[in-house]
């Protein structure tokens, strides 16, 4: 197995990458780019543990061979918030949206996609939007809430949430 | 959970796709969004010696409005069909499907080619493109196939060939569409059963024109249901009203779904009738309800 060359930009840093094709994402992320805060859940696409953001937009980060992420940007938990508390996780914090907390970065992600195309979701929105993230925890209540809090507050800020 | 080894294929063009898939072996896949061959590769269910990615193809992910046509690349991701305009407002019926389709990070990712190439005969993609008597393009080394949707699955999991673009014709009439799914949770699940149910107008919109219903998950492969369908052509609408339950009955008896261990063939058939029903109502109502306003 020959191996490639590839370019992510993640978190707003270049990576230039030797790789085998049969890695995924997640793996590369984890492994070879030491950013542990994307967690693998089942590796199967079912749980959303491993969700990161690709090109804005959250995808399962276990499904996706690192291959297909060339050239792309990508977005993991460390490169939210990274100068400070991004409203999204005080929000969790304040409203307890953490359990054991191996969802939170998945959720996360995808409530910052969610956030980003649509500064002031409905709870359904929410709970559809999420509806690939599970929390084995069932803390769903607060995480809605605290996603809906952080929609209001973006709403009053008029988009200033980052 | 690891991937055995592959040799990887980057096809920077369809032509290059095809010359590329015809010197592999024969076990060689091509990659769309991977949410289907990816899972396959991790289960060891499908171990390629060859994977060919569309990845770098650029302009596979359109969709376009051409004399009448509508023209949708393979790569179109399901995510940006859902809530595409020109399909909101001809087809609404395929963006209520594809909006169905896995979680938003599977419909970010997943592509519509590799949805129907896929072939799961649960595929959410394709009783919608049935219902609208779609066209599948399919690119070969010799040029370009044209061939009806209805011909492309030939089994669980098996299609002709695979294809490059999907072709819908742009209803001309008054039409609404429905698709509703059977699922046993409220989301991320494959479908049960799902059913599309796209009725057109005559040119007057008082009578029906054509009705194409079109069955997913309750046979080998995603299937039309004419003896069905024609229970309504024709009719006024009021009239056709009162033939729901007869429409839906025979769609039930074309059904042909299996045990397994989601449900068994009565309750899906059971389903199938249902939905059938639901969905005729809906439509039924939208196209009275247009007639109202026009």
């Amino acid at each position: 197995m020959k191996h490639v060359r590839i370019h992510l930009v993640v978190n707003g840093e270049d990576y230039s990458l030797f790789i085998t094709p049969n890695r995924v994402l997640l793996d590369v992320l984890r492994e070879d780019l030491e950013l542990t805060g994307t967690k693998e859940g089942c590796g199967l696409g079912k749980c959303g543990a491993c969700t990161v953001l690709l090109d804005g937009r959250p995808v399962h980060a276990c499904l996706t061979l690192a291959l297909q992420a060339d050239g792309c940007q990508i977005t993991t938990i460390e490169g939210i918030g990274e100068k400070e508390v991004h409203p999204l996780q005080e929000a969790f914090i304040d409203k307890g949206a953490i359990q054991c907390g191996f969802c939170t970065p998945g959720m996360i992600n995808t409530a910052k996609a969610l956030l980003d195309a649509n500064a002031n979701p409905s709870e359904d929105e929410i709970k559809q939007a999420i509806a690939g993230n599970l929390c084995r925890c069932t803390g769903y209540n607060k995480i809605v809430d605290a996603i809906h809090s952080c929609g209001c507050q973006s709403e009053k800020e008029k988009g200033e949430v980052r | 959970m690891r991937i055995r080894p592959f040799d990887f294929k980057a096809a920077v063009s369809l032509q290059d796709a095809l010359i590329q898939l015809d010197q592999s072996g024969p076990d060689a896949k091509v990659l769309a969004g991977g949410t289907d061959l990816v899972l396959n590769m991790k289960k060891k269910k499908i171990l390629p010696s060859t994977v060919i990615s569309l990845h770098s193809i650029k302009n596979l992910e359109y969709v376009e409005e051409k004399n009448g046509m509508i023209h949708i690349g393979a790569m179109a991701k399901h995510a940006d069909l859902a809530i595409n305009p020109i399909l909101e407002k001809e087809v609404s019926i395929l963006c209520q499907a594809v909006g169905l389709i896995g979680s938003w990070q599977v419909r970010n990712i997943g592509t519509i080619g590799g949805n129907l190439c896929n072939a799961s005969p649960a595929a959410d993609s394709a009783p919608p493109l049935l219902a609208l008597d779609a066209s599948v393009v399919i690119a070969t080394l010799k040029g370009d196939k044209i061939i009806p949707i209805t011909s492309f699955f030939c089994g669980p999991a098996q299609t002709i060939i695979k294809s490059n673009e999907i072709l819908i014709k742009k209803p001309v009439n008054p039409s609404a569409g429905c698709y509703l799914k059977l699922r046993r949770r409220k989301a991320v699940d494959i479908s049960l059963a799902g059913v599309a149910f796209q009725a057109e107008t005559d040119p007057t919109g008082k009578r029906i024109g054509q009705v194409k219903i079109a069955l997913g998950g309750v046979a080998p492969t995603p299937i039309r249901v004419p003896d069905a369908e024609t229970c309504l052509t024709g009719l006024c609408i009021d009239d056709a009203f009162k033939k729901i339950a007869l429409c839906a009955q025979k769609a039930a008896r074309a059904s042909k779904p299996i045990d397994d261990v989601r449900a068994t063939a009565d309750y899906k058939s059971t389903i199938v009738n249902v939905f059938v029903q639901r969905c005729a109502q809906h439509v039924l109502t939208t196209l009275k309800n247009q007639r109202g306003k026009s």
